[in-house]
């Protein structure tokens, strides 16, 4: 508590900063990031596996620790000036608006509430994700009708909560829900048999099934989906810059993506780029770095170090994870996905 | 000279009534600037301060409540319901602990090696370990108990299962439960109150509670129901009588294990402070060593036990907001929630300290009175 209080009062203390800066100029929050010479992004108390997770090494892993690893690369030229801030989810939005992190990448729903009355903006959706509920098998339920006087347990102070929340009561699904601080908590009371089923994200409830259980066929993941979360990055009010950055950051792995154009052979297609689009998003034709306030190779080094979305989610959550969670959804539009980009001219 | 006196002692109080003033301005102007620049802040920050949330739907749930409770329920119905939860998890636990307390820091004064070695173990085993750490234990392990199809059951009225512990109860609603609850503690700080000897007092509380419960059975039982509730299975849970989730459970024994272990310890230094003299102008009356305990030794210690025993019992209600490591809704786990879904930082953290505030500055008002009743007239 005295924590949070501490945080406001130096949110408090820190004068407001002037927005509105030269076309070229970078913006104020990238300007601090530069001028730290870090870019401090969101992690987790534990793991968020897929997304946010801590591997044997000690090392950050995950979906949206390679995507703050692609903005440290764009603004900073290096992926290791990423330093990770572990916050808990009742921590996030208290530590971007003390100034504590730079931006939430942290699968953060983007909600009209937040978005409004938080004080914050969002980046375009990165990732889609729906809310679910695994159930145990031996329960003999597959769909959440069947949950009613059930034990629903959710992660608290999430969107699951409410959005669980919403669909039980409005379905007249009678039940008691036990919200927990801690995933790693939640998980056990679930796999002890404290609750019946557990409200969680479609991907999340896919990994804990494949990882964490040592049976997969004793768990059922029930059929309904109770919503479509978009999931993008957060960032602090004032700073439309600075979200023009991000926006394009992930417009430009998804339309890499898109191009063709991998880790692998982007230093090949820089050199000779097929297309003038490839030209621009590559920087070898100008445009693309100055507009933001930075180098015109920024996306040709961040596809260089992390890769395109593609890969990125094939080795966070894909196939070349433990995870093999399918695309889905998070496909690109042309492969019956919903990722699309803005055009990058 | 008398004079002089007299102006240098008008000079030092005005100047002490300075002093007193500059300070008193001084933090004012603190709280006001801090205020103020909070203010600047939040606005420039674009968020919505107020109140204006507390009349708005919550969309979410938890696990535990003595009233009825739904996902439609405002902030101020969800806070309510944290504030009693946190309420009655406390009274349970003072009262709980404070008996086991005294039982066992009875023991480790007595010359029974045996017993006192046990007790002594008690004590150091609960003492030592953080409480947080006890109490994961104690949800880890209540949580491997079977499902509720295959609960521990006693007779088939009580039922034990990793849900929690039902009991039979009487047919009444939480509502009236709650508010027998609050009429038999306020009986108890009345009684307390007027001048009568204990045993009376004990008696008209008990009687008056007694005669209380039973009018309201009379009053709200429907016709052709039984006044007892009990428990039985359906579908995936149980229905009917006093379900206490396991989160409760596990919270009871983890902060009654751990403050009554801390209550021994008060209980055993006043029993230890009772003069020596007085015990054996007892056995040279011929009194029984059950009679010296119960007219000699606990009223004199009780006077050296009631402060200390005071701070027990207010650290015991701001223990209960560890409910928050194991999914207990209590306040600190409601409001922490709200926190997150509605972001009203400043204001969920004031509505916090001041229930918070208001609790243990009742209690502390409580132990005064108890320890006023408890002094000895002549000193």
């Amino acid at each position: 508590m005295l924590k949070t209080i501490g945080k406001f009062a130096v949110a408090a203390l820190a004068a407001s900063v002037p927005v509105l800066a030269g076309a070229a100029d970078p913006s104020p929050t990238t300007q601090k990031i530069i001028d730290r010479g870090t870019l401090l992004c969101t992690g987790h108390n534990g793991s968020f596996f897929g997304f946010v997770e801590v591997n044997d090494r000690n090392e950050w892993k995950g979906l949206d620790i390679d995507m703050c690893r692609g903005l440290a690369t764009a603004i900073l030229g290096d992926p290791d000036k990423a330093q990770i801030v572990p916050l808990s989810w009742a921590q996030r939005f208290p530590a971007l608006q003390s100034g504590d992190v730079d931006l939430i990448i942290k699968a953060t729903t983007w909600t009209m509430g937040r978005d409004t009355e938080l004080g914050l903006q969002f980046s375009i959706p990165y990732f889609l994700g729906a809310a679910q509920f695994m159930a145990h098998a031996d329960l003999g339920v597959t769909e959440a009708a069947e949950l009613d006087g059930g034990t629903i347990c959710v992660e608290a102070g999430t969107t699951i909560e409410r959005i669980a929340g919403d669909f039980l009561s409005s379905n007249n699904i009678e039940h008691t829900m036990v919200s927990y601080e801690k995933g790693a908590e939640l998980r056990a009371a679930y796999l002890a048999k404290r609750c019946d089923a557990f409200a969680g994200w479609g991907p999340n409830l896919a990994v804990i099934r494949a990882t964490e259980v040592d049976d997969s066929e004793a768990h059922v993941i029930l059929s309904d989906q109770l919503s479509t979360d978009p999931i993008s990055a957060a960032m602090r009010q004032g700073d439309e810059e600075f979200v023009d950055l991000v926006n394009y950051l992930i417009a430009a792995l998804i339309k890499a993506e898109e191009l063709g154009i991998t880790s692998e052979n982007v230093d090949e297609i820089a050199a000779n780029p097929p297309s003038t689009t490839v030209a621009r998003l590559l920087g070898a034709d100008p445009g693309i770095g100055e507009r933001l306030g930075l180098r015109d190779s920024w996306a040709r080094e961040v596809i260089a170090e992390i890769g395109n979305f593609g890969q990125m989610y094939d080795r966070n959550l894909g196939k070349d994870s433990p995870y093999k969670l399918d695309r889905g959804l998070n496909a690109l539009w042309k492969d019956g996905g919903v990722l699309y980009t803005p055009i990058i001219d | 000279m008398a004079a002089a006196t007299a102006q240098s002692r008008k000079t030092a109080q005005v100047r002490r009534l300075l002093i007193q003033a500059v300070i008193v301005i001084a933090i004012m102007v603190i709280i006001w600037s801090t205020y103020t620049t909070a203010q600047t802040n939040l606005n420039a920050l674009g968020i919505t301060g107020g109140y204006a949330f507390l009349e708005r739907a919550t969309g979410w749930s938890y696990s535990f409540s003595l009233l009825p409770r739904s996902v439609d329920d405002t902030y101020l119905r969800t806070l309510t319901i944290g504030f009693i939860n946190t309420l009655f998890l406390g009274s349970l636990c003072i009262v709980l602990s404070t008996v086991l307390g005294f039982v066992i820091g009875s023991i480790r004064d007595t010359s029974n090696l045996a017993l006192q070695t046990i007790a002594s173990a008690y004590v150091q085993l609960f003492r030592n370990l953080p409480l947080i750490l006890q109490l994961v234990f104690w949800y880890a392990v209540f949580i491997h108990l079977p499902g509720p199809r295959q609960a521990h059951t006693l007779g088939d009225i009580a039922f034990f299962s990793n849900r929690g512990l039902m009991l039979p109860a009487l047919n009444l609603s939480g509502e009236i439960a709650l508010i027998l609850l609050l009429g038999s503690i306020l009986l108890g700080v009345i009684v307390l109150l007027v001048r009568i000897s204990v045993a009376r007092a004990l008696v008209i509380w008990a009687s008056g509670t007694a005669i209380a419960i039973a009018v309201c059975l009379l009053i709200f039982v429907p016709q052709g129901e039984s006044i007892v509730s009990v428990p039985a299975l359906k579908g995936l849970r149980f229905l009917g009588g006093m379900q206490m989730t396991i989160e409760l459970v596990a919270m009871i024994v983890a902060i009654v294990l751990y403050s009554s272990a801390y209550i021994a310890e008060v209980v055993r230094g006043g029993l230890a402070e009772v003069p020596k003299g007085l015990i054996e102008a007892g056995q040279a009356l011929g009194l029984s060593g059950r009679t010296i305990w119960s007219r000699i030794k606990l009223p004199m210690a009780l006077r050296s036990i009631v402060p200390p025993l005071g701070n027990q019992w207010i650290f015991v209600m701001k223990a209960t907001t560890i409910g928050v490591a194991i999914g207990f809704s209590d306040l600190f786990m409601i409001v922490s929630t709200s926190l997150t879904q509605t972001g009203q930082t400043l204001e969920l953290i004031a509505i916090l300290m001041g229930c918070f505030l208001l609790i243990n500055f009742a209690l502390a008002q409580l132990v005064d009175l108890i320890n006023r009743r408890m002094q000895l007239k002549a000193h």
